[in-house]
């Protein structure tokens, strides 16, 4: 009876290896729900920093084109601020409708974009093209002064960015 | 070679997953700094060219939502001069109602013009826009409204 004992503690022990279903589970979600979020047509559009953009039903699509964002305390180009504005309704910009330093930008934009689409030999269907990241808080007053430096500039084609809600 | 009674040597037979691993590794950063948290569209607003001059437009319904502070004003020409009162929490349904029912007696009209106050917030714009759009007046124009000390200048 003793043997008989001894002989049963004899059982292979289970494998110590590192188990990693529960991590492969994780992995598994994690790479389908990045691959359902994976942006594969249009423009990635990134929102500028301190821009807390509106929501809105509309569905369409970005398109690639210069951005002027408007935040609580300035107007910038891409990475550089063109003008800075003081929280007032008006964001102390004054009584006209255009906005001096955004207007001297877009005029540099436009010649730019205007050399290139003449190195292509596109100058006749050139369009300006810009998307206003406005925060949401933004006055009417500024976003008015922003569309019509827009449009005073050759950029007539505006398009106001927002999340999709 | 006689084998002992009772015991079974047990053959481990698990799944080599360490090349799924590999692909996982590489696929995961990769579509982390390709994902999209945060979905962006746009609103068309197609400007009139800055050489153009601006008419006074004396044709068609000219229907206007001018945004007041407690109220939303809906008017054109022809057409009987609505209120919805913009306090209440089913504001945006009834403007909603007002636009839809004159979209339908106006199925030529496709424009809406919203006439804003200069300190009126733009994500108010914005949702007063959307209901443009839901009721079927797909083209929308924003005017600075006339106390603003300024003649509004449109942008359809």
């Amino acid at each position: 009876m003793p043997m008989r004992l001894r002989h049963r503690r004899r059982i292979p022990a289970p494998p110590t290896g590192l188990r990693i279903t529960s991590m492969m589970d994780i992995l598994t979600v994690l790479l389908l729900f990045l691959l359902k979020s994976f942006v594969a047509e249009g423009e990635v559009v990134t929102p500028a920093p301190g821009v807390a953009l509106p929501e809105s039903h509309s569905e369409l699509t970005p398109e690639a084109s210069l951005v002027i964002a408007v935040a609580g305390d300035r107007i910038s180009i891409g990475d550089q601020v063109v003008v800075a504005l003081d929280g007032s309704v008006d964001g102390g910009l004054g009584e006209g409708l255009d906005i001096e330093p955004l207007a001297r930008h877009l005029q540099q934009a436009r010649q730019q974009q205007m050399h290139l689409a003449r190195s292509r030999g596109e100058e006749e269907q050139w369009r300006g093209k810009v998307t206003i990241q406005g925060d949401r808080n933004m006055s009417f007053a500024v976003l008015q002064r922003v569309m019509f430096t827009c449009n005073q500039s050759g950029f007539d084609d505006v398009a106001l960015a927002v999340i999709r809600g | 070679m006689a084998r002992r009674r009772g015991y079974r040597e047990l053959v481990e037979a698990d799944l080599d997953i360490m090349p799924l691993m590999n692909l996982f590794v590489v696929l995961i950063p990769m579509l982390l700094l390709s994902a999209v948290f945060v979905e962006i569209s746009t609103i068309d607003m197609n400007l009139p060219p800055a050489d153009s001059e601006f008419s006074g437009e004396d044709e068609g319904l000219q229907l206007s939502v001018r945004m007041e502070p407690d109220r939303y004003v809906v008017h054109g020409h022809g057409i009987r001069t609505r209120t919805v009162d913009r306090s209440g929490e089913d504001a945006a349904d009834a403007l909603t109602r007002v636009l839809v029912d004159i979209a339908r007696q106006h199925p030529e009209e496709h424009a809406v013009r919203i006439e804003s106050a200069p300190a009126e917030r733009y994500q108010e714009i914005v949702a007063v826009m959307d209901i443009g759009r839901d009721a079927g007046l797909a083209s929308i124009g924003l005017a600075g409204l006339p106390d603003s000390g300024r003649s509004p200048r449109e942008a359809r």
